[in-house]
C-alpha cells in the first residue's frame, strides 16, 4: 500500500504529526510506502487526487483525509482497506 | 477621515462596491456625520487595496475576510497566509484542469462537425450533446 501525505512547507501540523502517522502505518500494516510530498513540489499530482486543502493523506491514489488523521484512525482504515485486499485475493 | 465618494476615489472603485464591502464585514466607517454619512480613516484605503488585490488573486469575500482577521491577529504567522495561498492556488489549478477537460471535450465536439453548412437536424454537435443526456440518463 502507498501512503501520500501531501503537506505545505512550514506546517508545522504536519511536522508534530507525521513521524507519528507513519510509524502508525508501518504498525498497522507491513510494506507501507510512505511518501511526503511537497505540495509546491508536484502540484499536478495533488490536483489529480482532488487536493483542495492542506494536510491530506491519500491511500494507493485514494484522497481518503482531507485533513490529518489521528495516528488510530489511519492505523484502522489501513488495516480495513488490507482486510478488504485479502478477501479479494 | 475620507467620505465614502473619497474613498471610492482614492481606491478607484465605485460607491455601491464599497457599500458591498461594508455588508460582507470587510470594512466599517470610523465614524458618521451629524447628517449620516459614513466617514472612514485614511487607512480605508489601503485595506481597500489589499481586498481588491486579493479578490484578483481568486480569493473569496469570506477568504479575504479571513485573512484580514490573519493581519490583525497577533497569534498568527507568515506561514498561515501562505498555507491559504497554496489552498488557493490548488483550488485554482483544480479549475483549471476542468476546463481544460470542458476545452477538449468541445475540440472532439467541433471536430465531428467539419460541415457546417448541414441542416440543425443534422448537426452532429447538438446529435453528440443529446448522446451525452442518453448516456447520463441511463446511468442514472
Amino acid at each position: 500500500m502507498k501512503v501520500e501525505l501531501f503537506y505545505a512547507p512550514g506546517c508545522t501540523k504536519c511536522t508534530a504529526t507525521k513521524a507519528d502517522l507513519e510509524a502508525a502505518a508501518e504498525m498497522a500494516a507491513t510494506g507501507v510506502e510512505w511518501c511526503e510530498i511537497n505540495v509546491l513540489d508536484s502540484l499536478d499530482r495533488a490536483v489529480e487526487l482532488g487536493v483542495l486543502t492542506l494536510p491530506a493523506l491519500a491511500i494507493d491514489g485514494q484522497l481518503v483525509f482531507t485533513t490529518l488523521p489521528t495516528p488510530t484512525q489511519l492505523a484502522t482504515e489501513l488495516r480495513h482497506r488490507r482486510g478488504v485486499q485479502g478477501h479479494g485475493a | 477621515m475620507l467620505t465614502i465618494g473619497k474613498l471610492a476615489q482614492a481606491g478607484d472603485i465605485s460607491v455601491d462596491a464599497l457599500r458591498y464591502y461594508e455588508r460582507e464585514g470587510l470594512i466599517a466607517p470610523a465614524a458618521k456625520t451629524d447628517s449620516g454619512y459614513r466617514l472612514y480613516e485614511e487607512d480605508a484605503v489601503r485595506r481597500v487595496r489589499f481586498i481588491q488585490h486579493a479578490q484578483a488573486c481568486g480569493f473569496t469575500l469570506t477568504e479575504i475576510r479571513e485573512l484580514l482577521h490573519l493581519r490583525q491577529s497577533d497569534r498568527a504567522c507568515c506561514n498561515d497566509v501562505r498555507q491559504r495561498a497554496i489552498e488557493k492556488k490548488l483550488q485554482l489549478a483544480t479549475k483549471i484542469r476542468a476546463m481544460q477537460v470542458m476545452s477538449a471535450a468541445l475540440d472532439r465536439l467541433i471536430a465531428e462537425c467539419a460541415d457546417g453548412t448541414q441542416s440543425v437536424d443534422d448537426c452532429p454537435i447538438l446529435a453528440a450533446l443529446e448522446q451525452v443526456d442518453d448516456d447520463m440518463e441511463r446511468a442514472s
